[in-house]
């Protein structure tokens, strides 16, 4: 779904910090919305976590750089990191030119599945709120 | 707000001190410069492709790795380094990074100023006179804190500069030295008399308290000294300075925003191309062309690489067709596509 300009595709779980996930049985893939790539501007490196590292729900395990300005990465759920996206240490880019597709940051395999209780659905009403207040927030 | 205005330190706490008020949810304004000189690479650079670390090992020159974005740049008690630390809550903290940017560099734009140097803030965060840059400055989240950092550059050692960084060949060093001195200035060449260390301080508490609010001046908290003990082992550590960071197949350095110079190598049919070029807000601003490749008439390449001055580099494959045709150019295995690839695949 379009909120805005920002597509929010409808089968992604969000956090309220711009990351979605894709839930495909216990893995899920991570990736920065459309949003969040476009708050970033061009994105200049964005680095591969460690494969094998256990992450928790909330807590910063990768970063990302545009503008000399280095953004933490928040895990979207807790568990073990299987895969990482190297291609995104030559060029960062794709993040912004295909955030949902080629542009994901890495695979989590799933240690708790009431971690996706706490995100949100881009139909959920709650989260067209938070995207309309950081519009508002950030002017975008 | 807390203010520490700390003066001269050691290399290693100029660095340290604003990695550990996030750490400890403080937040503060520090003033200060290094005792000594160092290296300081940004968080997400690759040690051995940004730095000469055997020049600098032998030099004594310490390099350190920063927890904020940006360049390697050779720092020293020239500068005056400005460090804001601020709750990712904090009203000031909100906004885009350009707003972000604007608001907290509009300080120190204002401060240059007041010392009669025609400053202006140039996006995304460089301050310029007349088009050269006469700050550095970087940000990052660190734990739940923003962090600017960035420095009034009073004087710079730009032969030290170019000497600490890895460069593909000695051209390309001196490429860079001339663009540095071209477009990197300092308060010393910019101003009959520079002001003293205490009266640059003063004004950027003045113009920083007009943004922050009230500026109260207190020493350093005991836990702070505590935190840096504790930290130091961990951001001096060899494989923090060490850990992967963005390689490219490409030598890129930036100069200033919007202005780099990149050395890239393609191989076409007809031979390898080295191009070194130095980009100006996405216009070749002086193109270097060479390479084992057969290109008739040989002094045509040269008249070519000058040609694609002032081109924007979206440009470049145009231009270099339309040469060819006008100069009537033989390069068996070498095609005008293949010359843009090294000019731009890179840009």
């Amino acid at each position: 779904m379009k909120i805005g300009p920002y597509d929010f595709p409808d089968d992604l779980y969000y956090d309220r910090e711009h990351n979605w996930a894709r839930v495909e049985g216990q893995t899920v893939t991570q990736g920065v919305t459309d949003f969040g790539q476009a708050l970033a501007g061009e994105i200049i490196y964005a680095e591969a976590p460690r494969v094998g590292r256990e992450v928790k729900q909330g807590e910063p395990f990768t970063s990302m750089e545009s503008g000399k300005w280095v953004g933490r990465i928040k895990a979207i759920v807790g568990g073990r990191i299987i895969a990482a996206n190297e291609e995104l240490e030559f060029d960062a880019t794709v993040i912004n030119r295909d955030p949902y597709g080629a542009g994901w940051l890495a695979k989590i395999a799933l240690a708790d599945p009431k971690d996706l209780q706490t995100l949100l659905r881009a139909s959920d009403p709650a989260f067209a709120e938070l995207i309309a207040a950081e519009r508002k927030k950030y002017n975008k | 707000m807390d203010l520490y205005r700390l003066g001269s330190v050691g290399w290693l706490e100029s660095q340290l001190i604003y990695h550990t008020l996030p750490r400890l949810g403080l937040e503060g304004l520090i003033l200060l410069s290094p005792g000594s000189p160092y290296v300081c690479l940004g968080f997400h650079q690759d040690a051995e492709q940004e730095v000469d670390l055997a020049y600098c090992s032998a030099q004594g020159i310490p390099v350190f790795r920063r927890e904020v974005g940006g360049g390697a740049v050779y720092l020293d008690g020239g500068q005056l380094f400005y460090q804001l630390v601020l709750s990712r809550e904090h009203p000031l903290a909100q906004g885009s990074k350009e707003d972000l940017y604007r608001r907290l560099l509009a300080p120190v734009v204002a401060v240059y100023r007041d010392l009669g140097v025609a400053a202006d803030y140039k996006p995304v965060n460089d301050i310029v006179v007349g088009g050269r840059k006469i700050s550095g400055n970087g940000a990052g989240e660190i734990a739940d804190s923003l962090v600017l950092v960035g420095n009034l550059i009073v004087d710079f050692d730009y032969d030290t500069m170019v000497r600490v960084l890895r460069v593909p060949d000695e051209k390309f060093r001196d490429k860079v030295y001339k663009s540095l001195c071209d477009n990197l200035t300092t308060l010393r060449r910019e101003l009959a008399a520079v002001p003293a260390v205490a009266q640059l301080e003063d004004l950027l508490v003045q113009r920083f308290a007009e943004v922050l609010g009230p500026l109260e001046p207190r020493p350093l908290p005991p836990e702070v000294y505590r935190e840096v003990e504790r930290l130091a082992p961990e951001l001096m550590a060899e494989a923090w300075l060490r850990r992967r960071g963005r390689r490219s197949s490409e030598r890129r350095l930036k100069i200033a925003s919007g202005r780099e110079i990149i050395r890239h190598a393609h191989k076409a049919p007809g031979g390898l191309i080295r191009a070194t070029v130095e980009v100006a807000d996405g216009r070749f601003a002086s193109v270097d062309l060479s390479g084992d490749l057969f290109f008739y008439p040989p002094a045509q390449l040269a008249v070519l690489a000058e040609r694609l001055v002032g081109t924007p580099v979206e440009a470049a494959e145009a231009t270099i067709r339309a040469f060819y045709a006008e100069a009537g150019i033989d390069s068996p295995g070498v095609t005008p596509a293949d010359l843009a690839r090294a000019l731009s695949s890179g840009s």
